[in-house]
């Protein structure tokens, strides 16, 4: 089809690694990705679906719609978070899951401690009789969040559902992903703060959000240098400094 | 050692996180029914969240916008396959189903002298009306109200990284009148390695499309396998339309990581856009006025011929557009902003040069929407028996909503008409289901389960010499040749000999027997998903003689507008095989069919007059059509123009 494809020679080809996880072992797989066309510059996801066609079919990974909307196929290349269909790779990467989530096969994580840890945060309380109010701005920046995990990365607020680290460093048990974490992270506040933003949120709803922001951990944030989103929404000025500010007292004098 | 098995009770299962399903389970739930949301990816990730984000609201752009003008407007684009009840439902029913999707937090652009959401300036691919309504970040701001219904309430409980394997059935009725009923459904629960037996009088099917037969030539999400059509198939439900598969014309060939995206749109194709083969001769005209369809066979057309581009596609040449001195830069605004996600995959893509219009692009159509579907009625329940089908004859209990539910679009499908009807139907089926759960309270038999959980344990620790995912790849090359935007005699004859090959290697594939994200299971039963519905296909698709919307037969000519319109039927029987038939449709009286061919001949007749227009008054006079259109802001309104007719509107706007 498209392009032909040097063999054998190195120049057609690009080495890197895959972390594979199958039934709790995990390995460390080499894997030479064959250029499809001789300038051809690939995405983790193109690598990881040729492992799949080729030498590993059953190779498990997320992915959806290849275009950066959908927020599935988030997997870390070289330990750090990328969305794997706008992801380049490059000779000698390593593939592997996102670090801040328990993996559950190779590069597939278990995703649903997060949003199961939203439920019943998010009441907006009454909403009135009129719905045609426009939002302003900021809520729409807000809802270009595309649920991709990445600002996980560093979190640590995050980081105290699994005793200060990672999971896969962590002591003990780990938390049920089904009861929800009970601590928050960047995307959690950004739903607070999109409630909050959103004016058909009534007063009582908006000061439920702060406080659902401030128990699941806010005061993390404070002295944080701050979070990285993966579609570039500015996490720190737009939902975390907004949320400090109005927590106030409630959560500046603590430390952790 | 094998997979252990958890018993549940629930009333109403939803298989779908999407716009369907999420309003399906909230609706359910607020009627007090106890629902069972079952997803297989993460909660709200479905092909609403990568839409477009456009949504047919009718009345928003003018007070003539009846029921019977929207109702009547779906129908015919559908070529009369659509069942009139169910447009009658979806034009009776798009305001309060858009109003849902605010109370979950949708943010409209809204207009303050009208005191209502805005509507876009032109009416969009196909309407007749101005009436859909554009969003910021498109679908994902959906994405983000799916996201809320689901998980914010408490009274829905859910589960994602879950594969919704099969539905379990039970006699019922008289002897003489036998139908099956519902009795819930198996589960794959990946996340903790569990087989979950969920007992359940109704079950909504919610769970998106067909698009993955084509991968990579598809636009959607990599979860559409046929898992809709194929569950419903086995417990043995009605089918409709099954060769109604929508092909997006313009899409992208290369490079790999961008192969099936969206590039463009007829419309935005403009005035002087043509399509080219290989050797720059014109292979369509008047682009911007031609249907999906039309555009897409031009392509295939070219490519059979061998006169198609270096990556099995065409060239849309928009370059006469660019070059007019006046109007050319009104050209290049308006394909920049008209579908500003498209032009970006282009750009990215195709290069610097190409994005200015300085040379041709090189496009592919990619699968896009399934139009058939689960035979149901306005309520999403499965219906069987002649003509509308009724209830009685269908299976008790099982409701369908979204993209797989059929009888909505039948033929072609309008601009924006998607994301209306997965909340449309969502909350009607939810509702109803949790209605015929209310009055169907003995908890369903046990039995009806087993044969179920034996099967799919004994799949664990199955020996084998193939893998699931290498026979997808074999499936997904001939489906593309042989029940793609293209099709023939021969080569459903083809597609049914590969579906025997593959099928029969099923009980080959090696499976290893752990519980926790088994990827080869998961492979193994979407495989086994995608051959039902290819199936589907491939039988709807003989049945289907003449070129009809979304089919197109290389072997023969177009079903005319002015025949009797039917709808074909396909069925499983227990033992696997399909049956064939077909359902009389209703046909829009003759008068109104007459006056949309005359409207669009006209429509026709104008643009080839203005192709043969002298330079300078061409430049001129698409300085000023580009300036209506695009208004003080200089952009133009982010249009979902395809659909066959962005340009019936255009007429009737005016």
């Amino acid at each position: 089809m498209s392009g032909t494809t040097e063999t054998g020679t190195g120049a057609g080809t690009l080495r890197v690694r895959i972390v594979t996880l199958r039934d709790g072992a995990r390995e460390m797989v080499p894997f030479e990705y064959r250029l499809r066309a001789p300038d051809e510059k690939p995405m983790a996801l193109d690598v990881l679906l040729q492992a799949q066609a080729t030498s590993m079919p059953d190779l498990a990974f997320r992915y959806g719609c290849r275009a950066r909307n959908c927020g599935v196929c988030t997997i870390d290349i070289n330990d750090k978070p990328r969305i794997a269909c706008r992801a380049r790779v490059r000779d000698g990467d390593t593939l592997s899951p996102m670090a801040t989530l328990p993996a559950l096969a190779d590069l597939v994580v278990r995703r649903d401690g997060i949003a199961r840890q939203m439920r019943g945060r998010l009441d907006p309380g009454p909403l009135g009789n009129d719905l045609n109010v426009a939002a302003p701005d900021d809520y729409h920046e807000l809802t270009g969040c595309i649920e991709c995990y990445a600002c996980l990365d560093n979190c640590p607020m995050h980081a105290r559902n699994f005793g200060g680290g990672l999971p896969a460093a962590m002591q003990g048990d780990l938390p049920d992903p089904a009861q929800g974490y009970r601590w928050g992270n960047p995307f959690s506040l950004l739903k607070l703060q999109r409630l909050r933003l959103d004016p058909l949120t009534g007063e009582a709803g908006r000061a439920a959000a702060l406080d659902q922001a401030i128990d699941l951990g806010l005061d993390a944030c404070v002295g944080c240098p701050g979070c990285k989103c993966g579609v570039g929404i500015d996490l720190k000025r737009k939902v975390v400094a907004p949320l400090v500010e109005a927590a106030g007292d409630r959560i500046g004098k603590k430390t952790d | 050692m094998s997979i252990e098995t958890e018993w549940r009770d629930y009333d109403v299962i939803v298989v779908g996180s999407g716009g369907a399903g999420s309003h399906a389970a909230k609706a359910a739930a607020e009627a007090g029914a106890r629902v069972l949301l079952v997803a297989k990816d993460p909660i709200g990730a479905s092909d609403t969240k990568i839409s477009e984000g456009l949504a047919t609201v009718r009345a928003v752009g003018g007070e003539d916008d009846t029921e019977e003008v929207l109702a009547e407007n779906l129908k015919m684009a559908g070529g009369d396959l659509p069942v009139r009840a169910i447009t009658e439902a979806f034009a009776h029913d798009s305001q309060a189903a858009y109003d849902r999707y605010r109370s979950h937090g949708l943010r409209p652009p809204i207009d303050e002298d009208k005191h209502a959401p805005q509507a876009m300036p032109l009416p969009m691919g196909g309407h007749n009306r101005r009436r859909s309504v554009g969003h910021k970040n498109s679908g994902v701001a959906f994405g983000h109200a799916n996201w809320q219904a689901v998980v914010q309430d408490r009274a829905i409980d859910y589960l994602e990284d879950a594969w919704f394997l099969d539905i379990a059935t039970e006699e019922s009725g008289t002897p003489d009148a036998p139908q099956k009923r519902v009795a819930g459904g198996l589960i794959y629960d990946a996340a903790r390695g569990l087989l979950i037996a969920a007992r359940a009088p109704s079950v909504i099917i919610a769970a998106g499309g067909l698009s993955t037969l084509y991968f990579p030539k598809t636009d959607t999400m990599r979860g559409n396998t046929g898992d809709s059509y194929a569950v419903a198939a086995r417990a043995g439900a009605d089918l409709v339309d099954m060769e109604q598969v929508q092909f997006l014309p313009f899409c992208l060939a290369s490079p790999p990581s961008y192969e099936g995206l969206l590039a463009g749109e007829p419309v935005t194709a403009s005035y002087l856009g043509v399509l080219r083969d290989k050797n720059g001769k014109v292979i369509l005209d008047g682009v911007y006025l031609r249907t999906r369809a039309e555009c897409s066979a031009a392509i295939m057309r070219a490519v059979e011929d061998g006169r198609g581009s270096p990556n099995g596609g065409a060239y849309l040449d928009m370059t006469a557009n660019k070059k007019a001195p006046r109007s050319g830069p009104y050209f290049m605004r308006f394909l920049e902003t008209s579908l500003p996600s498209a032009y970006v995959n282009a750009r990215q893509a195709l290069g610097k040069e190409a994005a200015r219009c300085d040379e041709p692009w090189e496009v592919r159509p990619s699968a896009h929407y399934m139009m058939g579907g689960i035979r149901a009625n306005e309520y999403g329940a499965s219906v069987g028996g002649d003509g509308d089908g009724a209830t009685e004859k269908g299976i008790a209990g099982l409701f369908a909503a979204g993209q797989a539910m059929g009888g909505v679009f039948g033929a072609n499908r309008l601009g924006s008409t998607s994301l209306t009807e997965g909340a449309v139907f969502g909350a009607r089926s939810g509702k109803a289901a949790a209605d015929w759960a209310r009055s169907h309270k003995a908890k369903p038999p046990d039995a009806a389960f087993e044969g179920l959980i034996e099967a799919t344990r004994a799949r664990f620790g199955q020996k084998g010499d193939v893998a699931a995912a290498t026979l997808k790849l074999d499936l997904q090359r001939e489906a593309w040749t042989s029940i793609g935007p293209v099709r023939s005699a021969e080569r459903l004859e083809r597609m049914a000999a590969l579906l025997d090959s593959l099928s029969s290697r099923l009980d080959r594939v090696a499976i290893p027997p752990f519980a926790t994200w088994n990827q080869a299971f998961i492979e193994y039963e979407e495989l086994r998903n995608m051959l039902e519905t290819a199936r589907a296909v491939t039988a709807a698709a003989r049945e289907r003689d003449g070129s009809l919307g979304g089919h197109v037969r290389l072997d023969g000519g177009n079903v005319s507008a002015f025949s009797k319109p039917y709808s074909t039927l396909v069925r499983r029987t227990p033992d696997g095989r399909w049956t064939v038939g077909r359902i009389a449709r209703e046909r829009t009286p003759l008068g109104r069919i007459i006056s949309y061919k005359l409207q669009d001949a006209k429509r026709k007749l104008q643009a080839k007059w203005l192709r043969m227009m002298p330079a300078e008054r061409q430049d001129a006079e698409l300085e000023k059509r580009y300036k209506a259109i695009m208004g003080k802001s200089g952009a133009a309104p982010e249009v979902m123009p395809g659909g066959p007719e962005a340009a019936v509107g255009e007429a009737t706007n005016g």
